[in-house]
């Protein structure tokens, strides 16, 4: 286990480029399991987590909720994000566990300093929530705010064959389509694009 | 997905074959096809997985965070450091293809000749003080029959004549230009507003149906992706099936050398590896080629110590794993008013070489080219896409994504490394990988000018974004580089066996069958696109290696 690299795996402020995305690894026969459980995951409705205590499952779910609220559009509670990152943290991402328990344990330590004698990130209000990511994103590297908003937007945006992005929500909401064969024009520009008056 | 060997020649471990190729990506992938084409029995070991077309996914998760087709940091740690005075960490520095196919299988694609200056700029331009920068053994000219050739055989879409900067070549492309994408257009307008020569992107994807391949289907997904249709030109759907076609070639993957054998007249006799199931199997050959990349090829000769070269094998000159080269690379974003829907196709449709030597008058040396494109996937676009000024969570930030999305295109600029001796790939101390052998020590820092030739290119897109009529314009700032994907330069090609590791024909100096060919020959960095100069050294590199062996001189 190795936290530096596990810390690194999602960016706490954005700003780096694509290299730094492109860290862990794992077998390819691996993913055939993750795809399944994903799969199974999301079809039985589960409640019940497999790495995530009750605990850490309210909080994680209150944070994404910040992260990605549900306005006028569909936010992280809807694309399934908690369920998403119990799974992985369970199958192909078991590596990351022990960092993601440090986590957790960073939230606990900052709600104790934002709002003391608070029980849980989930129990406090909105407003102290986002006076808690505060502290957390200004922090250097801010790397657990970093981990909780790279789960969080992995599980909104990820394929949904992960068991995130339920009903495609994350997609829709950015106009992304996975479709396999496109023809141009694939924007206003090119669809109006004079090359003589270019 | 774990990989299937299809039907092949086998060898058996108890002969001995004519060559074996360490390395089955950019470059070994066209020895292998050039070397058993030519009559020569060929064993390539190669580390990764044996995936082909059916195993490739748009599982961007997967893809990217889980590098299913690139190096694992668990198995394959690595340190990193600035300078040789700190102390290595333990951290991801580098990342390189590890599958039959190589790097080209996950690239973007892009498929730029060096010029001219390129193999001359040191004799042109004037050395600089405190670094190696110095002339190739070989020129433009030596080079420019298998730029042509690497072109046509692998496959290669774009428009010959298009850029005035563009070095004499004695073939057009073999296939039109890729399709323009808005980001295209934009980028061509606006650059085109200032004066520049912005042209059509020779791309390494096939832009009609091609030897027997289906073209291109635009779904969007090259970079960090293996192509589905086979329509990315990497040694995959290419090279790799002509050599197996020769019934002279086997591809060995999960094949893990550790060390480089030689006998005691200083000859190598082959490759020690381990098997998929760790099993240590030696394949003995008549010759050794290194085509293992930039990083692993410096590694492996480090890792063969031997009472004869007792700081690495072939090391003489003391410079096996310097001069680490990794290309540095500006980034800018602009918002435009229309959609622009940049996930469509290919990433770079125009680029531009207007800047592919700055003037020496700005005070520093370097240069580049700049392209039009569009960068990011769903997960990285939420991640890093939006200008980092606005908010990174919350409602304000969901309805920037909404907006940005669909109607946002970057420019990245790709330019030179300066060759530093201090920069390099050496074995850890303490570290070790899966196997039990010392990881890769990366010790990077970029030059001054370097970091000056990124700045420089940074204004000059942000320039062309304004020109282009973006609604808004963001810049990510510069910094010294921590990790690399071009791996240039750690056995530098030069007629003198104390300042350079391989000849201009990629023989060591110290041991007469041994041969490297990959990025590690670089004498100099080029503008950011490397792999059509590997691949094209790769091609010339089998001609001479032929007509040595028939003339019984290796």
């Amino acid at each position: 286990m190795d936290t530096d690299q596990t810390r690194r795996m999602f960016l706490g402020k954005a700003g780096a480029s694509l290299g730094l995305l492109c860290l862990s690894s794992l077998t390819p026969d691996l993913l055939a399991k993750a795809h399944a459980y994903a799969q199974s995951a999301v079809a039985g409705g589960a409640k019940s987590y497999r790495f995530l205590t009750a605990q850490e499952a309210a909080d994680f779910d209150a944070f994404s909720a910040q992260i990605l609220p549900t306005d006028e559009t569909p936010g992280a509670r809807a694309a399934n994000v908690i369920h998403f990152t119990d799974f992985v943290l369970s199958t192909i991402d078991s590596d990351q566990q022990a960092a993601m328990k440090d986590t957790f344990k960073d939230l606990q330590d900052q709600v104790a300093k934002t709002v003391p004698g608070a029980k849980s990130f989930a129990a406090i209000t909105s407003e102290q929530q986002i006076e808690v990511m505060k502290a957390m994103e200004a922090v250097q590297d801010a790397e657990a705010f970093g981990i909780l908003r790279g789960y969080t937007l992995t599980g909104f945006f990820c394929d949904p064959a992960l068991g995130g992005n339920k009903n495609q929500v994350g997609w829709k909401l950015i106009g992304f389509q996975d479709d396999f064969l496109y023809k141009p024009p694939f924007g206003y520009y090119d669809a109006h694009y004079d090359e003589g008056k270019a | 997905m774990s990989g299937v060997t299809p039907p092949q020649h086998h060898y058996k471990l108890t002969e001995v074959v004519d060559f074996v190729i360490i390395g089955a990506g950019a470059s070994g992938g066209v020895l292998a096809r050039e070397l058993s084409r030519n009559g020569f029995s060929v064993v390539v070991l190669e580390q990764g997985p044996w995936l082909t077309t059916k195993d490739f996914t748009h599982d961007e998760y997967m893809n990217w965070n889980h590098a299913l087709l690139t190096n694992d940091f668990r198995k394959q740690p690595t340190t990193f450091r600035k300078t040789p005075k700190d102390k290595a960490k333990k951290r991801p520095a580098l990342v390189y293809g590890r599958m039959v196919g190589g790097g080209p299988v996950h690239f973007t694609a892009n498929y730029w000749r060096f010029h001219e200056i390129d193999f001359i700029e040191a004799s042109k331009k004037g050395t600089i003080a405190g670094t190696g920068f110095a002339d190739w053994p070989i020129t433009y000219a030596d080079l420019e029959p298998y730029y042509t050739k690497a072109e046509w055989d692998l496959g290669v879409s774009g428009q010959a004549g298009a850029s005035p900067f563009d070095p004499p070549r004695s073939k057009p492309y073999p296939l039109p230009p890729m399709p323009i994408k808005s980001s295209g257009v934009l980028f061509e307008q606006g650059a085109r507003k200032l004066g520049y020569h912005p042209f059509p992107a020779p791309m390494a994807i096939i832009s009609q149906s091609y030897q027997g391949r289906m073209p291109c289907a635009h779904c969007g997904f090259c970079m960090g992706f293996g192509c589905e249709m086979g329509a990315k030109s990497s040694p995959l759907p290419t090279m790799i099936p002509q050599a197996i076609a020769s019934g002279r070639c086997e591809i060995r993957p999960n094949s893990y050398v550790r060390k480089i054998e030689l006998d005691a007249h200083g000859r190598a006799t082959g490759a020690i590896y381990f098997d998929k199931s760790g099993k240590e199997n030696l394949q003995r050959a008549r010759a050794v080629i290194l085509a293992a990349n930039g990083s692993e090829t410096p590694r492996l000769l480090l890792l063969s110590k031997s009472n004869r070269f007792p700081d690495g094998l072939a090391n003489s000159s003391g410079l096996v794993g310097k001069y680490l080269m990794f290309n540095t690379d500006s980034l800018a974003g602009g918002l435009f008013e229309h959609p622009l829907n940049e996930y469509k196709s290919i990433e770079v449709t125009r680029i531009m070489h207007d800047f592919y030597e700055i003037d020496p008058k700005h005070g520093f040396y370097g240069g580049g080219g700049i392209d039009g494109r569009f960068l990011w996937y769903p997960i990285s676009f939420a991640s890093v896409g939006l200008p980092q000024r606005g908010p990174q969570w919350g409602s304000e930030y969901k309805k920037a994504l909404q907006k940005y999305f669909t109607r946002s295109m970057y420019l990245t600029g790709h330019t030179t490394s300066l060759p530093l001796e201090d920069n390099s790939i050496s074995l850890d101390d303490t570290v070790k990988d899966a196997w039990g052998l010392p990881a890769m020590r990366v010790t990077y820092k970029d030059h001054p000018d370097d970091l000056k030739t990124c700045q420089f290119m940074l204004d000059r897109s942000m320039e062309i974004l304004d020109a282009a009529g973006a609604q808004d314009k963001w810049a990510y700032p510069v910094e010294e580089s921590t990790y690399g994907f071009h791996l240039l330069g750690t056995c530098r090609m030069g007629n003198d066996p104390k300042t350079s590791v391989v000849s201009s024909g990629h023989r060591t100096h110290d041991v007469p069958n041994l041969f490297l060919c990959d990025g590690s020959s670089f004498v100099t960095s080029g503008r950011g696109q490397p792999t059509e100069t590997i691949q094209a050294l790769a091609f010339r590199a089998s001609d001479r290696i032929a007509a040595l062996a028939k003339q019984n001189q290796i």
